[in-house]
C-alpha cells in the first residue's frame, strides 16, 4: 500500500517504527508487530539507527510486508554512496516496498563504529531528488532504467521543535522541492509550537505526521533533553512523570501524556508517527486513549 | 619548476547566471598562489570584469590582494577599499580567501572561483601529491610508497586485482601503486615483514576538522602571542644555561676597536709605547652618535692600527695593549655619588664618559637615547634573550640583579619615566622569581614574563608585546613614549655610577653544540674569539659554523683573530647547512613570519630584478633584518642578505 | 605544511626493534606544528640504548635537493643504520624513502591535514577544495568543513541547542550559515536547485 494513496483521501495516517535487530532472527520483532501494530497502518523499519550496526532495513520490510502489513523503508546517506543507494531503492521496489522516509542519517561517531567512513555522498535532499529522478526512469548519472520505472511515496523528515524554526522550514522547503511527498516530524512534547510550525508549514501543501515517543520516565525525559536533537521536554510534563511514582502504574502517565499530546495536535497534522522504541506493547492503549 | 594554481574562475556560464539579479559589484582577487611563478598580477580579475561589464554591470572599483587568506593583514587592507554604493563584492581565490572577505565584508560576498584539489603541500612538493594526512601513517608497512594516495582505491591490504600490465584499472597511464609496493619491499627483503602484518582496517574518525582546528587555534595563539609573525627556533639554551658565571683569564694582548658602537668610530689617543691602565680612555668619541672607548687592561700600547673587526668584516682601526697583568685602575676610576644625588645630565655624562653603547648588539650609544626629546612613559628592560644558544643575559640577571635594578633606577631618574618594566622571557623562569623578589618593594618597577618567541628582543616587537604600541614608521622609541635598553647595558650604567667604571668588560657565552666545553665568561672587551673558544677546549671538529651572537641575528666569523666588542654577547659553534637555493614557490611563509608585516618574497624577487625603487615602495626601509624570513624559507634564498643590498642601494640613491 | 603527531612509543620502538637507527627530524612546518619536546625526549631514550647512528634536524625535506645535501656529510652513519626513522610529514618520510632506496625508512609520526593551503598559518579548516565552490549559496561560510557531514543542502537535524550532533563544543555550520543569510537578507539562495557534489577524483577535478 502507497501511503501517499491514503493521505489522498484524507485518511489520517497512523504509524509505527520498529527497529532490526543486532543479528538474524527476528522472530520476536515480527511477533510484537503482528500482536501490537495491526491497528497502525504502516510500520517504519529503521536503518541502522543512531549509526548502531544492525539487521538491514530492506530485509526486515520484506519480512514485515509477507507477514501481511505495510512497511516504510528507512533509508540514510551515511552507510552507502549514490550506486549502493539506487541499488537498494530499486530492490526495494522490485521486492514491493513502496513507502520510504529518507535520511541524511546520524554520524557514524555517533555508533557502535566510530572508526567508519561517513559517506555521506548524497544528503535527505539529494536523495529524495534521486529517488525522483529513478521515477522519472533515469539514474542520478543519466542513465536510463530498463523497464517501468519504480513509484514510491517519498517520506522526509522535519523537527518542528527546534531550536531553530527558520532553518527546519527552510530545509523542508528545500525537501518539497526535492519532491517529499510527505513528513514524519521528530517526537513532539510542545503542541503550541507544533502547531506554530504547522502554520508555516501549510504552505508547502504536504502532509505532516506528527511524532510521538512515549515518555517512559523522568530519566528518559531529562536524557532526551540533554542529548536528543529537536526535542524538549517540558518542566510541567517532567513534574507529571514523576508524580508517577507507583510502580504498578508505571507507563500510564507517559501514555497520558502521548495522548493528550496527540488530540491536541491532531487537528493540525495528517497523521501520528509513533516511535516506541520497546514499548510497542502500550500502542493500542495509546491509539484507544487518543481515540484514533 | 612545474607551475600550479589553487583556484579557477568559474565557468562563464555560471558567472553569467551569479551576476544576473546584480549589479555594483566590487572584485577582489587574491593575487598569490595561482598558475605562473612569474606572473605578477592575478590575471582572472580582468577576465571577470570583461565578463561583468558585458553583462552591462557596474564595476566599483577591483583590487588585488597578496595572501587574502592572511586575515590580520587582509583585515588592515580591507579597510578603507570598498567604495560606497557596492552591493556585492566578488572574490577570485580559493575558498580560505573568499571566507576571509565574508567574514569581514558587510555586503554579500561572492566566489567568482572554485578552490582546486591542488596535489601538494609544502616545501617542494607542491606539484605531486603523496601524503593524504590520513593520520595513521601506512608508510612503515609499504616500503614507504604511500598506498592512501598511490592507489586509486587507497587500499592498504595488498592490490586489488585491477591492476594491468602494472597498470592501475584507472587510469592505464598510473603505476599501480602496490606493484610499486611490492616490488621495494621485495628489494629490501621485507617481503616476509608486510605478509606477518595484522589485518590493516582504516579509523576514519582520526581526522576530524574539529581535532585540527583545536590544534591551529592553540598553535595561532602561540603564533600571534604579543605581535604579528614571528618564529621559535630551537633555543638550544641547555648547553650552557646550567653553568655558571665566570672570570675569563686576563687576555695577554687585548685588541680594542675604535668602532664597536653605531655612529663614527672614536679617535685613538694613545700610541704606541704608551703605559696605560684598566679604565683609562684610549679613544675618544667623535661626536655626538659616537662613544668614547677605554682599555680593558693594564700594560703597553704596542699598535694602534686597523685590525680584522668582527661584525664588518674589514680592517677598523684598534688599539693593541700588550697586559702587565697587573690589572691596575686607572686614577680616573672612582665611585661617583649615588643616582639619587646626581642630576640627570650627570648622569647621561657619566654614561657617555663610560663608554656605554647598547650591549644587545646594535651598539647604539646610550647617553643619546637618556636624552629623548619626547616625554617619557616607560623603561623597558629588554631581558628576553631570544637568540636561540645565548645565555649572557641570564646569567647577568641571576649574578647581577641589584646592579640591574641600580642601573634601571638612575634611568627612570635620568628620562623622568613613570615606571620601568623589566621584560623577560617564560624560558627563564628562575630570572623572573629573582627579579620578582627584588623589586618586591619597587611601586614603579615591574616584571613581565613574556612567551618565548623570536625576534621578541627586537625594540619594536618588544614594545608591542609589552605596551600594545606601534613605534610609527622611521621612528624612535620615544615617540610613543618608551625607551628600550639591554640589561648589560643597565648594569653598566649602574657600574658606571658606583663604581666609576667604564664600560671594558661583559658577559658573553661561549657555546653551541660543537664547543667542547661550553660557557658564561665575564670577558674583557678585546679578548681575542680564538683564546675563547681554546679556553673552552675548542671545536669537536672541522665542521663547524662559527658565529659572533646567536644563529638568527650573529655575524659568521670566517677569521676567529678578532676580538670581542661591547656588544659581543656570545660566540657560538654549531653545526653547519648545506643547502642551495631554489626558486621561490611563493608559499608565503615569509609573510606569515615577518614581524613588521611585510613582504618578504617580493624584496628577493626585486633585489635579483635590481628594482630598489620597488623594494622601497614595499618598505624595505622598515625591515629589522630580523631573519625570520630567511629561517623560514622553504626555498632557502638568502632574501636578507638581498634585502641589505637594496637597503644600500635606496640609501646610495638619496 | 601539515601537522604530524608522534607514533606511539610502543610503535616506534617496534618499527626500531633493537636494531641500528639514524634519525631525521624536519621542523620545516615547525610553525604550524612539530612535536619538537615530545620527539627530543623520545630520541634521547633511545639513544641511551646505544643503537643510534646518528640524529640530524633539518627543515623541509620535502626538497629534495637540499634533502640530498644535508644528508651527504651524513651518509656513513646512515649506512651504518639499519632503519632510517624520519620525524616528519608523509611527504618527507617518501622523499627519504625514495632516495634511500634501499634502506628501511620508516616514518615516526602520523600526519593530519591542515586547514590552509599556503600562504598562511591558517585559522581555521575553512576550505577542502572540493572544486565547486558552495560558497555562493551559503552566505560564505563553507558547509564542506563546517558541517560534520559536509552536508549542502541544509542541517541535518541533529543540531541540538545550535550544537553539532557529532560535538557538543562545535556550532552547527548550517545554523551559521542561516544566520549569516538572513543577516545579509539572503535566504533565498537556499532555493537553488538541489545540490549534489561531484566526488570525481583529483585529477579530473583539477583538469576540469
Amino acid at each position: 500500500m502507497n501511503i501517499s494513496e491514503l493521505f489522498q483521501r484524507g485518511e489520517f495516517v497512523v504509524s509505527a517504527e520498529v527497529g532490526p535487530p543486532k543479528g538474524t532472527n527476528i522472530d520476536h520483532l515480527v511477533e510484537e508487530a503482528k500482536t501490537y501494530l495491526t491497528g497502525v497502518t504502516a510500520v517504519n523499519v529503521t536503518d541502522n539507527q543512531s549509526s548502531v550496526m544492525r539487521l538491514g532495513s530492506l530485509a526486515t520490510c520484506k519480512v514485515l510486508k509477507d507477514e501481511g502489513l505495510t512497511p516504510i523503508y528507512q533509508l540514510t546517506c551515511r552507510d552507502r554512496n549514490r550506486i549502493a543507494l539506487q541499488s537498494d531503492l530499486l530492490s526495494a521496489a522490485m521486492l514491493g516496498i513502496e513507502n520510504l522516509l529518507l535520511l541524511t542519517g546520524d554520524h557514524t561517531k555517533m555508533g557502535d563504529h566510530p572508526q567508519a567512513k561517513p559517506v555521506f555522498d548524497l544528503d535527505s535532499v539529494s536523495l529524495i531528488h534521486t529517488v525522483k529522478l529513478l521515477e522519472s526512469g533515469r539514474d542520478l548519472g543519466g542513465n536510463e532504467l530498463v523497464g517501468e520505472p519504480p513509484k514510491f511515496a517519498k517520506g522526509a523528515v522535519v523537527s518542528p521543535c527546534s531550536d531553530s524554526v527558520d532553518a527546519q522550514l527552510a530545509k523542508m522547503e528545500r525537501k518539497v522541492m526535492a519532491g517529499a511527498d510527505y513528513f514524519q516530524t521528530q517526537a513532539v512534547y510542545e503542541p503550541e509550537k507544533f502547531i506554530k510550525f504547522m502554520e508555516k508549514a501549510k504552505q508547502f501543501g504536504k502532509p505532516v505526521q506528527l511524532g510521538i515517543v512515549i515518555p517512559k520516565s523522568v530519566g528518559m525525559a531529562r536524557f532526551m533533553n540533554a542529548n536528543v536533537a529537536g526535542v524538549h521536554v517540558p518542566d510541567s510534563m517532567i513534574e507529571e512523570l514523576k508524580a508517577d511514582k507507583e510502580k504498578t502504574k508505571a507507563g500510564i502517565t507517559g501514555i497520558e501524556i502521548a495522548a493528550r499530546i496527540i488530540k491536541e495536535c491532531k487537528p493540525y497534522c495528517q497523521g501520528v508517527h509513533i516511535m516506541a522504541l520497546g514499548w510497542e506493547s502500550k500502542i493500542p492503549d495509546l491509539l484507544k486513549l487518543a481515540e484514533i | 619548476m612545474e607551475n600550479y594554481t589553487k583556484y579557477k574562475l568559474k565557468g562563464n556560464d555560471e558567472l553569467v547566471s551569479l551576476l544576473a539579479d546584480k549589479d555594483k559589484v566590487f572584485v577582489i582577487a587574491c593575487n598569490k598562489c595561482f598558475k605562473e611563478f612569474e606572473t605578477i598580477d592575478e590575471p582572472d580579475c580582468g577576465e571577470f570584469e570583461k565578463i561583468a561589464a558585458e553583462q552591462g554591470k557596474t564595476i566599483t572599483g577591483s583590487a588585488k590582494v597578496d595572501f587574502l587568506c592572511n586575515k590580520t593583514q587582509t583585515e588592515k587592507k580591507l579597510q578603507d577599499m570598498i567604495p560606497e554604493g557596492t552591493e556585492q563584492i566578488f572574490v577570485i581565490s580559493c575558498g580560505l580567501g573568499i571566507q576571509t572577505v565574508a567574514d569581514i565584508a558587510k555586503v554579500p560576498v561572492y566566489a567568482a572561483s572554485n578552490s582546486l584539489n591542488y596535489t601538494g603541500h609544502h616545501g617542494m612538493a607542491l606539484t605531486k601529491k603523496s601524503c593524504d594526512a590520513c593520520a595513521q601513517c601506512y608508510l612503515n608497512i609499504t616500503g614507504g610508497v604511500c598506498p592512501i594516495v598511490d592507489c586509486s582505491k587507497s587500499l592498504i591490504n595488498g592490490q586489488c586485482g585491477g591492476a594491468k600490465n602494472g597498470k592501475c584499472e584507472v587510469d592505464p597511464d598510473k603505476d599501480c601503486a602496490w606493484e610499486k609496493i611490492n616490488k621495494k619491499l621485495e628489494k629490501q627483503g621485507r617481503t616476509e615483514e608486510f605478509l606477518n602484518q595484522p589485518v590493516q582496517v582504516r579509523d576514519y574518525s582520526k581526522v576530524n576538522f574539529k581535532v585540527v582546528n583545536d590544534y591551529v587555534k592553540s598553535i595561532r595563539e602561540e603564533r600571534f602571542a604579543g605581535y604579528y609573525g614571528g618564529v621559535h627556533p630551537t633555543e638550544n639554551k641547555e648547553f650552557s644555561e646550567h653553568i655558571s658565571l665566570e672570570r675569563f683569564p686576563e687576555p695577554k694582548v687585548a685588541v680594542i676597536s675604535m668602532s664597536q658602537h653605531l655612529g663614527a668610530p672614536a679617535n685613538p689617543i694613545v700610541q704606541v709605547g704608551d703605559t696605560v691602565k684598566v679604565g683609562q680612555k684610549i679613544g675618544e668619541a667623535a661626536g655626538f652618535i659616537s662613544a668614547p672607548v677605554h682599555s680593558s687592561v693594564s700594560g703597553t700600547v704596542i699598535a694602534v692600527e686597523p685590525r680584522m673587526h668582527a661584525t664588518r668584516g674589514s680592517e677598523v682601526m684598534a688599539v693593541v695593549i700588550e697586559s702587565d697583568g697587573k690589572n691596575t685602575l686607572h686614577e680616573s676610576v672612582k665611585p661617583n655619588k649615588g643616582y639619587e644625588d646626581l642630576t640627570p645630565d650627570e648622569i647621561i655624562e657619566i654614561v657617555r664618559e663610560a663608554g656605554i653603547v647598547g650591549m644587545g648588539g646594535a651598539g647604539f650609544p646610550t647617553s643619546v637615547k637618556l636624552k629623548p626629546n619626547k616625554p617619557i612613559e616607560a623603561i623597558l628592560l629588554n631581558g628576553c634573550e631570544c637568540e636561540p644558544y645565548l645565555t649572557a643575559d641570564h646569567k647577568v640577571f641571576m649574578e647581577f640583579a641589584d646592579d640591574i635594578i641600580y642601573g634601571l633606577k638612575a634611568m627612570i631618574k635620568t628620562v623622568d619615566a613613570e615606571k620601568g618594566i623589566i621584560v623577560i622571557e617564560d624560558n627563564k623562569p628562575d630570572a623572573v622569581a629573582l627579579m620578582e623578589a627584588k623589586i618586591a618593594d619597587c611601586d614603579n618597577i615591574e616584571v613581565v614574563t613574556a612567551k618565548t618567541k623570536y625576534p621578541q628582543g627586537a625594540e619594536k616587537m618588544l614594545i608591542k608585546r609589552v605596551m600594545g604600541r606601534q613605534v610609527p614608521r622611521g621612528g624612535l622609541p620615544a615617540d610613543v613614549g618608551v625607551v628600550v635598553s639591554n640589561i648589560s647595558t643597565v648594569k653598566a650604567i649602574s657600574d658606571a655610577i658606583q663604581k666609576g667604571m667604564p664600560l671594558i668588560e661583559r658577559v658573553a657565552s661561549v657555546t653551541g653544540e660543537k664547543i667542547k666545553n661550553p660557557g658564561n665568561y665575564i670577558v674583557k672587551i678585546g679578548t681575542s674569539v680564538k683564546e675563547l673558544i681554546d679556553y673552552c677546549g675548542g671545536v669537536t671538529d672541522d665542521d663547524v659554523l662559527i658565529k659572533m651572537g646567536g644563529p638568527m641575528m650573529g655575524f659568521v666569523l670566517s677569521d676567529l683573530n678578532v676580538p670581542m666588542m661591547k656588544g659581543s654577547n656570545g660566540i657560538i659553534a654549531i653545526n653547519t647547512d648545506q643547502t642551495q637555493e631554489v626558486a621561490c614557490i611563493k608559499c608565503g611563509r615569509c609573510v606569515d613570519v615577518c614581524p613588521m608585516e611585510l613582504t618578504p618574497l617580493y624584496f628577493a624577487k626585486l633585489a635579483d630584478e635590481k628594482d630598489w625603487v620597488g623594494m622601497r615602495d614595499r618598505n624595505v626601509l622598515d625591515c629589522v633584518e630580523c631573519r625570520c624570513c630567511d629561517y623560514i624559507c622553504s626555498s632557502k634564498i638568502p632574501i636578507v642578505s638581498k634585502i641589505k643590498a637594496g637597503k644600500n642601494a635606496i640609501r646610495e640613491m638619496k | 605544511m601539515l601537522i604530524t603527531q608522534l607514533k606511539s612509543k610502543e610503535t616506534i620502538v617496534s618499527l626500531v626493534d633493537g636494531k641500528k637507527v639514524f634519525i631525521i627530524n624536519c621542523q620545516g612546518c615547525k610553525e604550524v606544528h612539530f612535536p619538537e619536546k615530545e620527539a627530543a625526549e623520545f630520541q634521547k631514550e633511545l639513544a641511551e640504548d646505544g643503537n643510534v647512528t646518528g640524529i640530524i634536524t633539518t627543515d623541509y625535506i620535502c626538497n629534495p635537493e637540499n634533502m640530498k645535501l644535508r644528508l651527504e656529510k651524513h651518509m656513513s652513519a646512515i649506512e651504518a643504520a639499519d632503519v632510517v626513522l624520519v620525524f616528519s610529514c608523509g611527504v618527507g618520510v617518501q622523499t627519504i624513502a625514495e632516495y634511500l632506496e634501499d634502506k628501511k625508512v620508516c616514518a615516526a609520526c602520523d600526519t593530519y591535514p591542515l586547514p590552509g593551503f599556503q600562504g598562511v598559518t591558517p585559522l581555521e579548516y575553512d576550505c577542502d577544495q572540493c572544486g565547486e565552490c558552495y560558497l555562493n549559496i551559503t552566505g560564505g561560510i563553507c558547509p564542506i568543513t563546517a558541517c560534520s557531514k559536509s552536508l549542502v543542502n541544509g542541517p541535518c537535524g541533529g543540531t541540538k541547542n545550535g550544537k553539532c550532533e557529532v560535538d557538543g563544543d562545535m556550532e552547527c555550520g548550517w545554523e551559521r550559515i542561516y544566520r549569516r543569510l538572513a543577516q545579509l537578507g539572503r535566504q533565498d539562495a537556499l532555493k537553488c536547485p538541489v545540490q549534489i557534489r561531484n566526488f570525481a577524483t583529483d585529477d579530473e577535478v583539477k583538469n576540469l
